[in-house]
């Protein structure tokens, strides 16, 4: 599509007194930023006025450049995240060690004697996502099936519209109702001794990471092409038997992507947490008590931000770096399967 | 025309006559268990029904379909009925069943012969019987041994009463303990939910069509499952959240001159009496106050507001470059999916990571506290990679044609990106973003730390003030559109107001205003979806015309 030219020379950047100014004053305004933030309205205002004098007068570059810084931006957003996380939970991990991540025995969580063990709340997020994982995988897989092969014209014209407002409803609404619906009937029905537990937590962040599953999985099942449908059945299979033969298989790294997709929902999910649980960073006893109270790494920082100061906020850094790192590796992991996936299928797809 | 129907009844075939009736009467009656067991399980049905327990009249249905099952089967077996059972039963059935009979095996022996620490040996002989069952004979009389059987074991356990008024089991080491009350309805659920799946092969005539019917059935229960779920939980908010909302709304008429400007050469304009609208919504005009008789969320829905446009005016922006950039100008190489894997991995980071990063990067620079400039910025990045995604998708779903002959015409690459590529691009791009502003205006982790200070504020942000003013200094006049001081304020959100009606315990917040925040949140964000839908709908049947 384009001649082959080195980077700025394609961008044009060199080539004009514009581009080179845009350059300069977004530098400064970057710049400013980190070191003396309330001085940044005044190369904003340059770059502003260097962007209203480019529009008129070469257009073309101008919008080059400022696409290009857009990416940077974008690149660099992600860049700071990362190094703003680590860096904030440096202390922490300096104080405990490797034992933030591996100590499960004593006191686990105690600021005042600043000792932090991620363990509790770690084993509170496995706990909860693979209840999650249990109740959104099979029948999120399944529900896509059904839209995307099974269901007749008016079932998938309202099953759509269902599962996107379902992915709507916000996580405090479904908190709320696990706060206000749930748990005074687990209490009451199966005799509770805490108010709230990894269980219902569990079931309501399933049903939140269902739609997210469905959507994705469903794409992947409707980009497999036709004609390989229509081989199995011109060959005499059922719907049934080209959909679990053919469609699934063929769809498997799709399927599996959206699943990880929705196990990242899943752990990652903070206001349901926060809000039925009671909050007590210690181990379930036994552990696998999931009637049980405990913490998980994001209701840990929810409900600590406001109090924590020192190493302990550093501490709540540190659970952002695991859920970070671990929600990252779940998003490159269901990339790479469904990269794979288009490669296996190949062609126009 | 011999032919035809001879593929029509070989195509049709057990799909007919009795065996129809018959295996659409165990589904129906299967299915009719499973509801009910479920509304007795969230007590929305009383446990005894004319002096009748509920579960008895249950169990009795499900002894009767079994019954029905195995006449089925055993009419089949004599030839009486046509069927194309396969010579096994399959491992799909062979696997639910072994599950099936783990659980049965190993509740059984601890429960009923009291194996205290014996019953993963119960556990195993019953998984081996469910697997044996559904394996080893011909599929017919495999799906009336495991689906039916399992169906009569659990009618007897009911109508014996050896789960009875006083049963309650404590699991050794779960915090839970279940009761009759409980227990029976998942019992009779599953037992339920088998017996219907297993009957629904039984219509079909067994074998291949069997097993599609089966599957079919269950997959279509969990779409409905999933509407239903929606409906509930929606419903649930609305009938709890409609009152307290609408409480105290008040309108009336009142006549006042009103002016109407008449077109040039008439008169001027005429004044008339007229009656005028007025109108009082307390819960969305008004604030939190003492004073109020009836406290709103006024100050959320303004924050609300200003957040989604704060948000939406630096992500769409920034987003959309960055998806020209990397769609138009750069080569598709190594620098565009590392680009990719960054934004797909911002689309999945957790909201609270966002707050972390904008407690650790964005307060200490923007006032050092709690702001809604900092709010709107968080959210902003939140948006961004979703703006870009589908602003990507959307630019690559252009056909090169558009390019090639805008480009042969001799247009520049930013002329044709302006008026060719972008105008065709423009609705995936709406779409998605309005999408994403749906998601962000309910978010409420992020802003929890960033954004929020007291919880119930009587005003929310002012952030309009238009004005202008004569200075002494330079440049002598002075515009005002923006109050800035209000974007360094903290402020409040209408998913902040609800997660602080739950955790504060002010003693005047009822639970009633929680519902009504509640649903006034969902009634926002869903406004943001039906846009969003309503104008992918509308785009895509342009194109298609």
């Amino acid at each position: 599509m384009s001649v082959e030219r080195g980077l700025v020379g394609r961008l044009g950047v060199g080539d004009s007194p514009v581009g080179v100014l845009l350059g300069v004053t977004l530098l400064a305004v970057a710049l400013t930023f980190f070191l003396a933030p309330g001085l940044v309205i005044y190369p904003l205002a340059a770059f502003a006025i260097v962007v209203v004098y480019g529009i008129f007068r070469e257009q073309g570059t101008t919008a080059r450049v400022l696409a290009l810084a857009a990416t940077v931006v974008t690149v660099l957003v992600l860049g700071l995240i990362t190094i703003y996380l680590v860096a904030q939970s440096i202390p922490a991990f300096r104080i405990m060690g490797i034992d933030i991540l591996t100590k499960t025995g004593g006191e686990l969580w105690s600021p005042s004697s600043a000792i932090y063990s991620l363990v509790p709340m770690m084993w509170g997020t496995v706990v909860t996502t693979l209840i999650a994982t249990a109740i959104a995988a099979p029948l999120g897989v399944a529900g896509a099936v059904f839209i995307a092969e099974m269901a007749p014209d008016w079932a998938r014209g309202l099953l759509k519209p269902a599962v996107e407002a379902l992915a709507g409803i916000p996580s405090i609404v479904y908190g709320f109702i696990g706060f206000v619906v749930l748990n005074p009937f687990m209490a009451e029905q199966f005799s509770l001794p805490t108010f709230g537990s990894l269980f219902v937590v569990g079931v309501v962040i399933g049903a939140m990471a269902l739609p997210t599953v469905v959507s994705i999985a469903e794409d992947a099942i409707a980009s497999v092409p036709g004609p390989m449908k229509d081989g199995s059945l011109a060959l005499g299979a059922t719907d049934w038997q080209t959909t679990t033969a053919v469609t699934l298989p063929a769809a498997f790294s799709g399927v599996s992507a959206a699943v990880l997709l929705g196990i990242g929902r899943a752990v990652g999910e903070t206001m349901a947490a926060t809000v039925i649980l009671a909050h007590a960073q210690v181990l379930p006893d036994p552990l696998y008590d999931v009637f049980g109270n405990t913490e998980t790494l994001t209701s840990l920082i929810a409900s600590q931000y406001g109090i924590a100061s020192g190493s302990q906020m550093s501490a709540l850094f540190a659970a952002g770096v695991v859920l970070f790192v671990t929600v990252l590796g779940l998003s490159i992991g269901s990339q790479y399967v469904e990269r794979r996936m288009e490669r296996t299928l190949g062609g126009d797809t | 025309m011999s032919t035809d129907t001879g593929v029509a009844s070989a195509l049709d075939r057990g799909s007919t006559g009795p065996l129809r009736y018959a295996g659409g009467a165990v589904v129906a009656i299967g299915a009719i268990v499973v509801v009910a067991s479920l509304l007795a399980f969230v007590q929305v049905v009383p446990t005894t029904i004319a002096g009748a327990s509920l579960f008895d009249v249950l169990a009795l249905a499900l002894v009767a379909a079994a019954g029905c099952l195995i006449a089925v089967v055993v009419a089949a077996k004599s030839g009486v009925l046509d069927t194309t059972p396969d010579h096994t039963a399959g491992t799909s059935l062979a696997a639910v069943f072994g599950l099936v009979g783990l659980v049965t095996g190993g509740f059984v022996s601890a429960q009923t012969l009291g194996f205290s620490t014996l019953w993963p040996a119960g556990a195993l002989v019953g998984a081996a019987l469910g697997v044996v069952l559904a394996i080893v004979p011909r599929e017919d009389s495999a799906l009336a041994a495991t689906g039916g059987g399992f169906a009569l074991l659990v009618g007897g356990i009911v109508l014996t009463d050896v789960i009875g008024p006083d049963w309650q089991w404590q699991p050794e080491g779960l915090s839970a303990a279940f009761t009759p009350e409980t227990t029976l309805p998942i019992l009779l659920g599953v037992a339920g939910l088998l017996l219907a799946w297993v009957g629904a092969q039984a219509a079909a005539g067994f074998g291949t069509q069997g097993k599609a019917r089966g599957a079919s059935l269950l997959v279509s229960a969990n779409a409905a499952g999933m509407i239903a779920l929606l409906v509930v939980l929606i419903s649930f908010i609305a009938v709890r959240g409609w009152g307290p909302m609408t409480e105290g709304i008040r309108f009336g008429l009142f006549w006042e001159p009103v002016t109407w400007f008449q077109p040039p050469g008439w008169d001027k304009y005429v004044i008339i009496s007229a009656p005028l609208v007025w109108f009082h919504w307390p819960f969305v005009m008004e604030g939190f106050a003492i004073t109020n008789a009836i406290n709103g969320v006024a100050p959320a829905i303004v924050g609300t507001v200003w957040l989604v446009v704060g948000a939406v005016s630096v992500a769409i922006p920034l987003g959309v470059g960055t998806a020209v950039f990397l769609t138009e100008y750069a080569e598709q190489g190594r620098l565009t999916s590392i680009v990719e894997i960054a934004t797909n991995g911002l689309w999945s980071t957790p909201s609270i990571v966002y707050g972390l990063f904008g407690l650790a990067f964005l307060v200490p620079r923007i006032g050092n506290g709690s702001s809604l400039l900092s709010g709107m910025l968080v959210l902003s990045f939140m948006l961004l990679p979703l703006v870009i995604i589908t602003s990507r998708e959307a630019l690559l779903n252009v056909p090169d044609q558009y390019r090639d002959a805008s480009a042969a015409l001799g247009v520049s690459r930013w002329q044709t990106i302006k008026s060719v590529v972008l105008p065709a691009a423009m609705p995936g791009v709406v779409t998605g973003a309005i999408l994403g502003v749906g998601r962000i205006a309910g978010e409420t982790a992020p802003i929890l730390l960033v954004l929020t200070g007291e919880p119930f504020p009587e005003t929310g942000p002012d952030l309009l003030n238009f004005g202008a003013a004569f200075t002494s200094s330079f440049p002598f006049v002075e515009l005002s559109f923006l109050n800035t001081d209000a974007l360094l304020q903290p402020a409040t959100a209408l998913p902040y107001q609800l997660f602080a009606t739950i955790t504060a315990g002010v003693g005047d917040v009822g639970e009633g205003f929680s519902w009504g925040t509640a649903l006034v949140l969902l009634l926002v964000v869903f406004a943001f979806y039906a846009v969003g839908i309503a104008s992918r709908r509308y785009f895509d049947t342009k194109l298609q015309s």
